[in-house]
């Protein structure tokens, strides 16, 4: 039985496919592989994720700057973490002896926990993936993930929820349609395999059988002499076969692929459908091409031949009209990108869903005239955020957003102007404080649209929204003024420090001695990000090679149709 | 000279020179001996204010140099202060912007009217005067503010060194008479005179005929040599005043803070544990942890080993090593544990003079930092036989 259910409370009956439900994780008492899985004293026995929602976004299961206590008081009920960066530190061959799960070792046992293959905040480029293997990022340079490594890690980790090995093209944003037929087979292969082994089968059979043909062939071409194999015989174990222990108590989300190509979207989703023991479904739109309009309709197109009973995850959907349009489209879960990224930027927002339902009236109109007032002369020439590194809150002796709850605003504690003075100070406490308001409000936009389906007002507030807060500017990468000088001057503060005689600030030697392994550790890393921007170059060129062979191909094919 | 604050002894210890203390000031009571963590601009490497309060943390420094060029004095006045500019509802201590300037501006002089210094921002020449400092100090709203003194390194020697004594005692007449609100801050004197006993006894008799509410010591912690610093230390509680809080500046290494208590001191500061958080070293009672070394990747125990605070309670040396000096919440947990490691120390150190045990805590805590007592550093077990506690003798004979 599935460990994790999801329960709609209330289908949109207006235009929109919007509805509000709970993904709701209850820890069983399954056989599973890991024997401390429900050893897991502090692990609660119901965990719930109210949908539309988010799964918080996290490096290694931190959530940037939050720790565990200020984490806890975001208000949301999930984390999710990828492989990809948990795999840089502890490998495949280690997890074996590894004594955790991995909510535990993360200490996220109250919370939902999604484990999936890559990041899932933004699109970085990879080289290919091929039929054995998938590749990632880590910070020690590209690395290849096999079926069989991501099962073990799949093994050890337990996370409450995984998301399915899948093939995501992730090597170019216009891939042609041969390359994305073929994502959407592996893809599902590869599902049906994980299927599989979930169950204790052995999933990999086939594989095996196939390499050993591979090699027998590839051998008696060099040999010219027919071998009888006792090899193949005894790797052709049958599939229905229980080789390992189950772990149906961990859900499995499927991905569904399809990139540009509507059709190949619709078979994804058709036959990904199909496939029972499925929990949830995954759609990324991280890697897709085209205008927001373009990408929502590629959405739409997987969406729409997804069983209804089952939740939704959408990656790449972040700023406030995006995620909106993707409830209207049947989605049900999220990431905490967009309030990271503002997080980064040094910017506060000051949005808020439905006014009706917002903390005070009055409070929500203050905010919204005092930003107004504030574009004129500053950075933020709109109204969803305000760019705290603008001179103009240098003054500003009042919270970020007034009557917000968060642990920045919460009585006054914090103000705009102290912000903006860490800021500029270059100190940790500048995010810390930003990232609780932001997550806070995100999570709040999130419950009054929970309430506003449940309500029937959806639809006609979130089209006040978008005329009253428009659509999120385009986030260009550059960087503030003031944060630029700050930066300059700091590096020129380190440059002297390096210099010269031994100042004062670093007189004790264990000091000293920090600094200078601080140095090495610097030094180390921009050697092997530069050793690994020559990988990712090398392999990229390989893989543009094999893709122009690709087209090629396709267009041979195309040409001797025509 | 008007205080601000009460000093009560609890206890004194019965073998050193220990003493147990509450100190009240106008943001609330301070158990003393006490380690302050410094928040040099107005935030404690990426602590929650809350998260600090919940260490147990009641004063914490401030430093005026640093605040005084932003967020300037203007801002301070106009917000009010310090206190709440970081929303702080404890107390606060603040240095004089002195030291700051000659250990962080290389073209810093100093004249009978103040320090010199060339503006890091438009690099014209600027000038702290003991005036400058008070009213920058007055401006913070500091529960403890330090005079403006004539810092000079504790390995110069020679006429020097005299000088900076006297005009130190100078510029602490120019303080008093230029502090505005001696009924809610506290002026602190900072005793001077290098290494030599003599110019220290000259500088304390002066000093405490200004009857200033507390007094530092100053001109120490800058690389002399461990065993002329504990010297000075002990030469100076033992001139000192009994009945005011005595603070020694800059010291916060374990082995000195338990070596200083012993001598007589009941204060202390240092930018150390927050500042070594940021590069993965944990502090423990047996030792430093650099969490960046591969070796703690599968070391599946806490930092330290009933330790309560959030990173010892949520995290092992195994999560912590793959996220310490990559991910600032990896700093900002070894930050929040090595405050909690100070805070705790002290706490303890306390307790036992309480309790009169403190020579029997000294033993163990050497042993479980040192372990063999060959390695125990010459100049504490030097320090601690001069109050009576024998390291090398052991516990038996410090009783
Ligand atoms: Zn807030
Ligand atoms: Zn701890």
């Amino acid at each position: 039985m599935s460990p994790l259910t999801f329960s709609i409370i209330r289908q949109s009956t207006q235009l929109s496919a919007a509805r509000r439900g709970t993904v709701v994780m209850t820890s069983s008492v399954s056989s599973s592989s890991s024997p401390l899985a429900d050893n897991d004293a502090t692990k609660k026995d119901k965990r719930v994720i109210e949908t539309p929602g988010c799964f918080m976004y996290s490096v290694k299961g931190s959530v940037p700057h939050l720790t565990p206590d200020t984490l806890r008081l975001q208000g949301f009920g999930g984390v999710n973490v990828s492989i990809e960066q948990l795999l840089q530190d502890h490998q495949p061959t280690g997890l074996d002896k590894w004594p955790f799960t991995l909510s535990k070792f993360l200490n996220l046992q109250d919370l939902i926990l999604l484990c999936d293959i890559r990041e899932a905040s933004s699109f970085t480029k990879v080289p290919f993936n091929s039929d054995r293997f998938v590749s990632m990022i880590s910070n020690k340079g590209v690395r290849q993930l096999t079926l069989e490594d991501y099962l073990k890690v799949v093994r050890a980790y337990h996370p409450d929820i995984v998301g399915a090995f899948t093939d995501s093209i992730s090597d170019t944003k216009e891939p042609g349609q041969k390359r994305v037929r073929k994502s959407v087979e592996r893809s599902l292969k590869w599902l049906d395999q994980v299927l599989l082994e979930r169950q204790g089968f052995d999933g990999l059979a086939q594989d095996r059988e196939a390499e050993e043909k591979k090699k027998l062939k590839s051998r008696n071409k060099e040999n010219q002499t027919p071998i009888v194999s006792e090899t193949v015989a005894s790797v052709s174990v049958s599939p229905v076969k229980r080789t390992t222990l189950p772990w149906t108590d961990v859900g499995l989300f499927a991905h569904v692929q399809g990139a540009q190509f509507e059709q190949e979207r619709v078979r994804s989703a058709q036959e990904t459908a199909k496939r029972t023991g499925v929990d949830g479904y995954i759609v990324d739109t991280n890697a897709l091409p085209g205008s927001r309009d373009d990408i929502l309709k590629m959405l739409k197109a997987s969406m729409d031949h997804l069983p209804k009973d089952k939740p939704r995850l959408v990656y790449g959907m972040q700023a406030p009209e995006d995620v909106l349009r993707s409830i209207a489209l049947g989605a049900d879960l999220f990431d905490t990108t967009y309030p990271f990224l503002l997080t980064e930027d040094g910017k506060a927002s000051l949005f808020s869903f439905g006014s009706v339902t917002a903390p005070s009236n009055t409070a929500s109109i203050d905010s919204a005239t005092a930003s107004l007032q504030a574009s004129s002369i500053s950075s933020s020439a709109n109204n969803r955020w305000i760019n705290l590194w603008d001179d103009e809150h240098a003054d500003k002796f009042v919270p970020i957003m007034e009557g917000c709850e968060c642990y920045a605003c919460k009585g006054g504690r914090h103000t705009r102007a102290y912000i903006n003075h860490l800021l500029k100070a270059h100190e940790m406490l500048a995010t810390v404080l930003l990232m609780s308001h932001n997550m806070h409000q995100y999570s709040k936009f999130f419950a009054n649209i929970r309430q506003s389906i449940a309500s029937g007002t959806f639809d006609q507030l979130s089209q006040q929204f978008c005329d009253q807060f428009g659509t999120e500017p385009e986030r260009t990468g550059e960087i503030h003024e003031a944060q630029r000088i700050v930066e300059a001057s700091l590096s020129k503060r380190n440059r002297l420090d390096s210099s010269g005689d031994a100042s004062p600030v670093a007189s004790d030697p264990a000091e000293l001695e920090a600094l200078k392994e601080a140095r090495k550790a610097e030094k180390a890393q921009k050697a092997q990000e530069k050793k690994q921007r020559q990988m990712v170059n090398k392999k990229e060129k390989r893989s543009q090679k094999l893709k122009e062979r690709e087209l090629l191909e396709e267009q041979k094919m195309n040409d001797s149709k025509a | 000279m008007k205080s601000a604050l009460t000093w009560d002894v609890l206890a004194k210890c019965s073998t050193t020179k220990a003493r147990a203390a509450v100190l009240t000031l106008p943001h609330g009571p301070v158990n003393a001996p006490v380690f302050m963590p410094v928040g040099t601009q107005g935030t404690l490497k990426g602590i929650t204010p809350e998260q600090i309060e919940g260490l147990g943390c009641q004063i914490m420094l401030n430093n005026t140099y640093h605040l005084g060029l932003r967020p300037g004095q203007e801002l301070l006045d106009q917000c009010g202060g310090a206190h709440v500019f970081q929303g702080w509802n404890r107390n606060l201590l603040t240095d004089s912007g002195g030291f700051q300037m000659v250990s962080l501006l290389k073209l810093a002089e100093i004249t009978e009217d103040g320090v010199q210094f060339e503006s890091p921002h438009d690099g014209s020449l600027m000038l702290l005067t003991p005036e400058h400092s008070m009213s920058l100090q007055n401006s913070i709203g500091a529960d403890i503010m330090m005079q403006l003194d004539d810092v000079v390194s504790s390995l110069t020697t020679g006429p020097r060194v005299e000088e900076a004594m006297w005009r130190s005692i100078r510029w602490l007449d120019r303080c008093i008479k230029a502090h505005k609100k001696p009924e809610t801050q506290n002026l602190f004197a900072i005793i001077q005179g290098g290494l030599d006993p003599n110019l220290r006894k000259v500088c304390i008799d002066e000093m405490v005929k200004r009857d200033t509410p507390g007094y530092a010591i100053g001109g120490l912690s800058g690389g002399e040599e461990k065993d002329k610093f504990w010297r000075v230390v002990s030469q100076c509680t033992d001139l000192m005043p009994r009945n005011k809080p005595i603070y020694c500046m800059g010291v916060g290494y374990a082995e000195d803070l338990v070596v200083c208590v012993a001598l007589g001191v009941d204060m202390f500061d240092c930018v150390f544990p927050t500042r070594t958080a940021r590069f993965g070293n944990a502090l423990t009672s047996k030792g430093t942890l650099s969490l960046r070394q591969a070796k703690f990747k599968d070391d599946f125990r806490p930092i330290e080993e009933g330790c309560d605070c959030i990173a010892c309670k949520s995290y092992t040396r195994a999560y912590l090593y793959t996220v310490v000096t990559k991910e600032t919440v990896g700093c900002h947990l070894i930050s929040i544990h090595n405050t909690a490691y100070q805070l705790r120390l002290m706490r303890q150190i306390r307790e036992s003079v309480i309790e009169d045990r403190f020579p029997q805590f000294i033993h163990k805590f050497f042993k479980d930092l040192f372990v063999e007592k060959s390695a125990y550093p010459e100049w504490a077990v030097n320090a601690l036989k001069s109050v009576n506690v024998d390291l090398m003798g052991g516990e038996e004979a410090s009783k």
